[in-house]
């Protein structure tokens, strides 16, 4: 009791003097008045992971993560690449070896500086087969050298291809030129870790009383599945362009329940409930944000040995996608901003250009018109033989009422049979992965801002292609985007392929509706991987 | 009575086991692991995490070596799910939150509930009656996952006068809302069964005697009827304590208390199986030393009951 | 989940009294019943609601699944209860008629009451009257297996089960049931020891009837009274049960649908002005309680001697 209410008094403490500080201070940049108190407390759907950087796998946990360590390279609020603890980087000719500078004045909190050998020791600690970091597969995907057997477990973690010439050079060789490189180290996985306070605490040594991190924040407190607390970091090279003092996410599972307390004024930021958003956007013009993302909804038809018969047909997968009214599932049922699908890739990524689809630009009632003909000609539907199809997705309100209005739209339009069957999470994982469906929801977020992590879905080798699709064509495709000059033509023309032979149906590319407190600026809106850091954020005086 | 409690206790070592065996058998029956995700692990990703949990030694080397380390070192294991923590440390955070609202719950529900009922049964087919019948049903049938959110846009969002959930540490403020809504159904039982043991007790030949003897009715009821009703409501604490630990699933979804309710479910979807295990041995041997308890005081009050 | 023990202390009074009187209890319990204003208004409003669950999708002009496009998305303002456009109790949040769907749920949250409660009854008195008759070892092994069940914590397994083997009403229905037999086994066990002493059991052994014929024909019949009672007051906490495996996301296979999972919808959608999605499950929900407490507590009072 009493080291908690020592942190507290000690907390106002830091606030007052902090607010003291700031009386009528100003934005350095913007000029505007800035609030007295600086403080930012939002909901989380959930308990994290961990604060551990090779350890968090949950975009909740990578949030925080974010704000307790800083990693080689930032993302500025359009989503551009600036620097981190690495004031800029070289890449060799070849393309194999990037050479990054790190900044003299990087300190951890508790002083010591940030050396290139902390980077080396997380990097090997995140392919370490005895950590087992779930994110292990990211370093291979980076492509550095050896880290594909060191996780296999066929070469010592020493072997991995990082070095640490001097204490503020850090190098990296890759197995193969890969474009995505830099971006890829604003990714927590790549962030590092204090060797000493890790050595000692073992896994206790994200524990608040233990810690020790380099990034704007440090860790004040935690409470398992009920608030996080991280506070200024003084030794932070760049303490002095912070605003924010202190930052809490509270874990509130009811999203209703969020949005209650957000109207009360206990919260700076919720989500919306599904089907809210347009209500509140009319209400709280202010305050209502909807966020697009790279991530891309849609449902698998099962394609392999064992799927139904009728789904090989592809003129039934044409006619069912044509079917669905995207524009009502995107208006009507989500409403929180989402935008209709017709390719698989979001368009905002980055410099992805979208393939001519016809589909896209008809109107409902003319795919409706070309769905029931291409029914018809493949012998179901109206009239045909009955066909019933079973839709698969996990337990959830909006997937379920995506699916309940898919199937209403499939049964007046087509007059074909749809059984719903939610499962939950782990149980649909399951079933989905051993193709024991017909058709499967599936969701895909890009890991990083470029068209090929979601287009290598849908070759033949990946483990996330759950509808067994395969192309030849497709295969070679994105094999050859690897080492294109401009692979962008290869992604279009893979885009055109599935729009025409239809292994799934994108139905929506997401957005996330938010509701911000109109106090609070500086929110990354536009950053379409949603890596947002506290200390860009302020909160401007009232009126 | 010593033999009694002996061997209660002594019955209380297979049940735990059936309990673990039982469970274990479940999570091996259960289709998905913890480590699955959208994104289904590389194999040698996956590998090397089994390795560390133990995940890929047979089953009954699992079973066998959890039953060992629970019993010789108290050790639960890690787990799986938030992975700086041992299962312990997560009881160890969740247990004494729940407990706390749910202590505070048992003794609103008691005091509140043994009032009405003994007015009721009191003022027997009075219109007083009547009216704590009609609470206490209602309070019965009201669901607490709709009382939750009520409570919650009353209070905080109309009044402003209680903050809408969190816990820290338990503060005077966050307690109260958690109580209203996990005590009124316990309150209504309380009440019914107060109510109809009473007038039972009202009617016995003891009470007929000082009733003409000239006691006043608060004495009556306080010195001679009270003890024998509380029997039946005694008996119902029992079950009560588990639905009261299986009812903190709603209270910790709708005011992020954090207690032990939210982390079994998590868990349960996860499959954080050291998680689920730990939880469900704590309940079981509450369950078993709570009934014991009971069955205690029970014969404590009832000088007829001899075991 | 366990209705409290003076009922069922209470009960094997009853029963027993039953059984000495023979058949002009039933009469006399018919009439005391009769009396209890509360009983008769519960088991007429029980009645109601029964025909309602059956028989109301007959009135209905949508059904269950089928969405009014028009008025998706636009809920809150034109999706309320309507004679004109025949949703009676207006629309869910999907455009889904809410009066079917309600209808529906009705039908279901009460059909997982009653199977519950008979598996629960058929399951607990067998075994409280085969421990009971067959006494000595089988009935001292018989009871330290429920002694031990008893302490398991079973929502936690039925969540467990649920999560793991996928939902479906069947496992609902078997789940909550397996739950509940055992205070009933407690007591038909109690009552079967003092029928098995009773002259027509002595002399149905004393002809060669068979030790099961004999539970199945003349134990179990007289147990009746006290069975009916037990499930009348099992029915109610079922349903509650099922709510609130509703509530967890648990319960029954969309696009069916329960009084739980409707209420559970209606009440995190009761802020956004469309209170009438709360309101009307929530009504049949409270009203099939209220009538199934007030009749199980008409029912121990009629077949219960002690006039209260």
């Amino acid at each position: 009791m009493t080291l908690k209410t020592l942190l507290k008094a000690s907390s106002a403490f830091v606030l007052l003097s902090a607010a003291a500080a700031n009386a009528q201070a100003t934005h350095p940049e913007t000029g505007e008045t800035l609030a007295e108190v600086q403080t930012f407390t939002y909901r989380v759907l959930d308990e994290h992971s961990s604060v551990d950087p090779q350890v968090v796998e949950d975009v909740t946990g990578s949030d925080i993560v974010r704000d307790l360590f800083e990693g080689l390279m930032n993302q500025n609020a359009a989503g551009e690449l600036v620097p981190g603890v690495a004031t800029g980087f070289e890449m060799s000719e070849d393309g194999l070896n990037y050479t990054f500078t790190l900044r003299d004045n990087a300190r951890w909190s508790n002083g010591d500086p940030v050396l290139a050998s902390d980077f080396v020791y997380a990097w090997k600690r995140a392919v370490d087969p005895e950590l087992a970091s779930e994110y292990a597969w990211f370093m291979e995907l980076m492509s550095i050298e050896n880290a594909a057997a060191i996780i296999a477990g066929e070469m010592d973690k020493e072997e991995l291809g990082v070095a640490a010439p001097d204490d503020s050079t850090f190098v990296v060789t890759l197995s193969q030129p890969l474009p995505y490189f830099a971006q890829m180290t604003t990714h927590s996985t790549t962030f590092p870790v204090h060797p000493a306070t890790v050595e000692e605490f073992g896994s206790e040594w994200t524990r608040p009383e233990n810690i020790v991190s380099n990034g704007a924040y440090v860790l004040r407190e935690h409470v398992p599945q009920e608030r996080l607390v991280r506070v200024r970091n003084e030794n932070y090279w760049d303490n002095e362009n912070t605003i924010i003092d202190e930052v809490t996410s509270l874990v509130i599972n009811d999203v209703n329940q969020s949005l209650t307390r957000y109207l009360a004024g206990e919260l700076d930021r919720t989500e919306t409930p599904p089907g809210q958003f347009p209500r509140l956007a009319q209400e709280y013009p202010d305050q209502a944000v909807s966020i697009p993302r790279l991530c891309s909804y849609y449902y698998n038809f099962n394609l392999s040995e064992g799927g139904p018969e009728a789904l090989q047909d592809v003129r039934v997968r044409q006619a069912l996608s044509l079917a669905v009214n995207r524009d009502v599932i995107v208006n009507n049922v989500l409403a929180s901003g989402q935008t209709a699908a017709y390719n698989f890739t979001p368009v905002r990524t980055a410099d992805f250009e979208l393939p001519d689809i016809p589909a896209a630009s008809m109107s409902q009632e003319e795919r409706n018109a070309m769905a029931v003909e291409l029914i018809t000609e493949a012998g179901y539907g109206i009239g045909g033989e009955p066909l019933s199809i079973e839709l698969l997705y996990n337990t959830d309100e909006a997937h379920r009422n995506v699916a309940v209005a898919m199937s209403q739209m499939w049964q007046q339009t087509l007059g074909i049979q749809t059984t719903l069957a939610n499962q939950e999470w782990q149980t649909f994982l399951q079933t989905r992965g051993n193709q024991n469906f017909e058709m499967a929801r599936g969701a895909w977020c890009g890991d990083y801002n470029e068209a090929s992590t979601f287009l290598d879905l849908v070759t033949t080798n990946s483990g996330y292609n759950d509808a067994k699709y395969s192309n030849a064509e497709v295969d070679q495709l994105m094999a050859d985007a690897k080492t294109a000059e401009d692979p962008q033509p290869n992604y279009t023309r893979v885009e055109q392929i599935i729009a025409e032979e239809m292994p799934i149906i994108p139905i929506y590319h997401y957005a996330d509706g938010y509701m911000f407190n109109p106090e609070l600026k500086g929110w990354p809106v536009d950053n379409v991987e949603q890596n947002w850091y506290s200390r860009e954020l302020y909160k401007v005086a009232g009126e | 009575m010593f033999n009694f409690v002996l061997k209660r206790l002594a019955i209380a070592i297979p049940t735990i086991l059936i309990l673990i065996v039982l469970s274990f058998m479940l999570m091996f029956a259960a289709p998905g692991g913890p480590f699955n995700s959208e994104r289904p692990l590389p194999p040698q990703v996956l590998a090397n995490l089994e390795a560390r949990y133990g995940l890929d030694q047979p089953y009954w080397k699992q079973m066998s070596d959890y039953v060992v380390n629970v019993v010789t070192r108290f050790d639960f294991g890690p787990s799986f799910q938030y992975r700086d923590r041992t299962v312990t440390d997560v009881i160890m955070q969740g247990f004494p939150v729940t407990l706390t609202y749910g202590f505070w719950s048992f003794v609103v529900a008691v005091i509140v509930g043994v009032s009405l009922g003994v007015v009721a049964a009191i003022k027997h087919n009075t219109w007083l009656d009547y009216v704590a019948v009609g609470i206490s049903v209602g309070a019965q049938v009201l669901p607490n996952f709709v009382m939750a959110p009520i409570l919650v846009l009353v209070f905080t969002l109309w009044l402003g006068w209680l903050p809408g959930g969190g816990w820290q540490g338990g503060q005077w403020q966050y307690l109260i809302l958690p109580v209203i809504a996990l005590s009124t159904s316990y309150m209504a039982s309380i009440a019914r069964i107060t109510r109809s043991s009473m007038l039972e007790v009202l009617n016995a030949g003891f009470i007929r005697t000082a009733r003409a003897k000239g006691l006043p009715t608060w004495r009556i009821i306080l010195g001679h009827a009270l003890k024998p009703a509380m029997l039946p409501v005694l008996s119902y604490l029992g079950p009560a304590f588990v639905l009261m630990i299986t009812g903190s699933v709603v209270i910790d979804v709708y005011f992020s208390t954090g207690g032990i309710g939210q982390f079994f479910v998590n868990s349960a979807f996860s499959r954080d199986y050291a998680v689920i295990m730990g939880i469900t041995i704590l309940v079981g041997v509450l369950t078993i030393l709570f009934n014991l308890v009971v069955d205690v005081l029970y014969a404590w009050i009832d000088p007829k009951i001899r075991y | 989940m366990y209705p409290d023990k003076t009922t069922a202390a209470g009960l094997v009074d009853a029963a027993h009294l039953a059984e000495v009187q023979g058949r002009s209890l039933w009469k006399d319990a018919r009439q005391r019943f009769m009396r209890n204003k509360a009983a008769v208004a519960g088991l007429v409003a029980l009645v109601l609601i029964t025909l309602f669950a059956f028989f109301g999708g007959f009135l209905a002009q949508w059904s269950t699944e089928e969405i009014d496009w028009p008025l998706m998305g636009n809920v809150a303002q034109a999706g309320g209860p309507s004679i004109a456009n025949g949703h009676y109790f207006g629309v869910d949040e999907l455009g889904r008629d809410l009066y079917a769907r309600t209808v529906q749920g009705t039908r279901i949250s009460l059909l997982v009451g009653f199977v519950g409660a008979a598996i629960a009854v058929i399951v607990g008195t067998l075994y409280g009257a085969i421990a009971g008759y067959f006494g000595g070892r089988t009935d001292g092994v018989m009871m330290r297996i429920v002694d031990i069940l008893m302490a398991i914590p079973f929502m936690f397994v039925l969540i467990l089960m649920l999560v793991i083997f996928g939902r479906s009403i069947l496992m609902l229905f078997i789940g909550i049931g397996l739950i509940s037999w055992l205070d009933m086994s407690r007591i038909a066990r109690g009552q079967t020891l003092t029928l098995k002493n009773k002259e027509f059991v002595e002399a149905a052994i004393a002809i060669g009837v068979r030790p099961m014929t004999i539970i199945l024909r003349h134990i179990v019949p007289n147990l009746l009274g006290l069975v009916i009672v037990y499930a009348t007051l099992l029915v109610p906490t079922m349903i509650i049960t099922e709510s609130f495996i509703s509530f967890l996301g648990l319960g029954v296979q969309e696009p069916a649908t329960s009084l739980g999972a409707l209420i559970s919808a209606g009440a995190g959608q009761m802020q956004y002005g469309v209170i009438w999605q709360l309101a009307f499950p929530l009504f049949f929900f409270i009203v099939t309680l209220f009538a199934f407490f007030f009749v199980g507590d008409g029912l121990r009072d009629a077949l219960d001697p002690k006039d209260r």
